[in-house]
């Protein structure tokens, strides 16, 4: 389990990540979201032990990062947003490398390695120089080597940036794999689409804080709420009805905002919810609006994330 | 078990072909020098002045193996670090169970395996010297035993500058600059003169004859114990009394004092105390990469952490 409390840390006096305080339970897949310069990668590279906080405490599997980082480390694979590969090696190699860093005895170290090659889909690659695998074999290659000592918890600071449709396919289906394999997985991306589809629950950042953390149900409920109506008229019904029903709304206090996107479709915010809503309906309707249908518009996760962060 | 970091650069630098040059290079240039000792034995004609040439050849060969490693070592080590930097592989080894002491340990072996290598593969060059006499196998050895000293603390002083740099050309200047810095600081004692107390024990033939060799020893400034340069020195008039005839001279004041110091504490015993103090400047140079390895990598990057 992770558990964040208070996580800080700030680059002399601005603050890259404020106050953060959060819980993954074990097995699950985190998605860390956020635009950049959000604080993702210092959460990311507090956890890895390559950073000290500012205050605040992290704990992986009840291990305290900041204070016992040797030990923290036996729990944390961690894979940057860059590859980090040496030429004059082959994967094997490579991998045989690391697991020697990680202290691990021989015969752990070859099964480790064949065992993850076939993981990461390279166990044809064994023999093959690191430099001369492609930029998504180089991926997976990498994530390979994060996984060497059997870690807990996974940390993958933007494994799919920069790879073709393919290969990203590859790395959902990997992840899939780890997380059935009882992995902890918190990986981060500035696409929210991207991770709500194979994550269990998501934490938002902006600017250093927390905006959102919860499932991607939850979010979608919650930024549901903030959608605009869409009211549609009947076909047909002619200008007049069109501009009776926007200054019927006009006359409505709590309306915010009227958008006309289509002739006979209005688009309309207002502050309240379910209640104003009913009521904003049933005075068109005693109006003699001509409504045919009446719902609140659907949020994409895209528009949820711009919302969220503040840029919609 | 084997450092896994030392192991593993060294897998890597001997697949490189510019390890192979070197190494040919440098026994090239050794082969050159000793010609001089070779062509005069290969023809019968081995004269007095052919055995003379051959010591002053013995100590050519050890001061040029001496330049080499201290000029080689920074350019070996100054990507030691700050390549891994560059590469971006120096946080993917900081977060393995390796310590920092461990990883500077292991980059700082896998330079000087490869200097020692150079060392090892001279020596049977060094070796011709002993064909003409003048020089003994001990006295060879001692000399061999110096230039492995010299080199681990070369080797330090570029691993400390790659620790502390993110780029390899930095690291490089800052490494000679850090090697002439230690020869320089060390040397200071040069500058002053003995107390007229040491003056008059050694420029008194009777009195410096009744001091002990450790008495002497104990005249010397520890600090220019712990200089390269002052080593090789000792070491080439203990083994040929090289400076014999400098020290015919008189009133050439600290200079001159030192060499007869030398003289009578033992130049080899100097150069191998030396050789001592010189790995232990080393291994600190070495616990402070350790320390700048971890500190520098806490650091944002100048174009701003996210």
């Amino acid at each position: 389990m992770l558990n964040l409390d208070g996580l800080t840390r700030y680059y002399g006096s601005f603050p890259a990540l404020e106050d953060l305080t959060l819980t993954v339970e074990d097995g699950c897949l985190h998605g860390f979201v956020g635009p950049n310069g959000a604080g993702k990668t210092t959460t990311m590279r507090i956890l890895a032990t390559l950073l000290k906080p500012t205050r605040g405490s992290a704990q992986v599997d009840g291990v305290d990062v900041v204070q016992n980082g040797h030990e923290a480390r036996k729990h944390i694979g961690y894979m940057p947003d860059f590859f980090g590969v040496y030429d004059n090696l082959t994967c094997e190699e490579y991998l045989d490398f690391y697991a020697r860093c990680y202290r691990l005895a021989a015969r752990d170290r070859k099964r480790m390695a064949a065992q993850l090659l076939e993981l990461v889909q390279l166990e044809d690659k064994r023999e093959t120089y690191v430099d001369s695998l492609s930029r998504g074999m180089k991926q997976r290659l990498c994530l390979a080597r994060s996984l060497i000592h059997d870690p807990s918890l996974l940390i993958l600071d933007e494994p799919a940036s920069g790879m073709d449709p393919r290969a990203r396919a590859d790395m959902k289906g990997i992840l899939r794999t780890l997380r059935e394999m009882g992995k902890t997985v918190l990986i981060s991306s500035h696409i929210l689409p991207e991770l709500s589809e194979m994550c269990d629950s998501l934490t938002i950042l902006d600017h250093g804080h927390l905006v959102f953390s919860g499932t991607v149900e939850a979010l979608a409920d919650k930024m549901n709420g903030n959608a605009p109506l869409d009211i549609r008229l009947r076909e047909g019904c002619g200008e007049a009805a069109v501009e009776n029903a926007v200054s019927c709304l006009k006359e409505i206090p709590f309306v915010t905002e009227i958008l006309q996107p289509e002739p006979f479709l209005l688009r309309v915010r207002l502050e309240g919810g379910e209640e104003e809503s009913g009521r904003l309906l049933q005075e068109m309707i005693r109006r003699e609006t001509p409504v045919c249908d009446f719902h609140r518009a659907p949020m994409n996760l895209e528009k949820v994330f711009m919302e969220v962060t503040g840029d919609a | 078990m084997l450092n896994p970091i030392l192991s593993f650069s060294a897998t890597r630098r001997m697949r490189s072909l510019k390890t192979m040059l070197i190494l040919l290079a440098y026994v090239a240039v050794m082969l050159l020098i000793a010609a001089r000792i070779l062509f005069p034995l290969l023809r019968g004609q081995a004269s007095i002045g052919a055995l003379s040439s051959s010591t002053t050849c013995y100590a050519v060969l050890i001061a040029v193996q001496f330049v080499l490693l201290v000029l080689i070592a920074p350019a070996m080590t100054s990507g030691a670090i700050a390549g891994e930097r560059e590469r971006q592989t120096l946080e993917l080894l900081l977060v393995t169970n390796t310590r920092s002491f461990r990883l500077v340990l292991g980059k700082a072996m896998e330079s000087f395996a490869m200097l020692a290598m150079l060392v090892v593969a001279g020596f049977p060059v060094m070796c011709l010297t002993l064909l003409t006499g003048g020089v003994t196998l001990g006295g060879l050895l001692a000399g061999e035993l110096f230039l492995l000293a010299s080199a681990f603390a070369a080797v330090s002083a570029g691993i400390l500058a790659s620790s502390l740099c993110r780029s390899t050309v930095v690291s490089g200047v800052l490494s000679y600059l850090l090697i002439l810095g230690i020869g320089a600081v060390t040397a200071l004692p040069m500058l002053f003169d003995f107390p007229e107390s040491v003056t008059d024990v050694i420029y008194n033939r009777g009195r410096l004859a009744a001091l002990t060799s450790a008495e002497s020893l104990r005249m010397i400034s520890p600090v220019l114990l712990c200089n390269p340069g002052y080593a090789l020195a000792a070491l080439l008039q203990g083994q040929l009394h090289l400076f014999d005839d400098y020290m015919q001279y008189q009133g050439v004041g600290r200079l001159l004092c030192e060499f007869r110091l030398m003289d009578k504490a033992g130049g080899v015993t100097i150069a191998l105390i030396s050789s001592g103090l010189i790995v232990l400047i080393g291994l600190v140079l070495l616990a402070l990469a350790a320390a700048a390895v971890r500190t520098m990598s806490r650091k944002p990057a100048r174009s701003g952490g996210k």
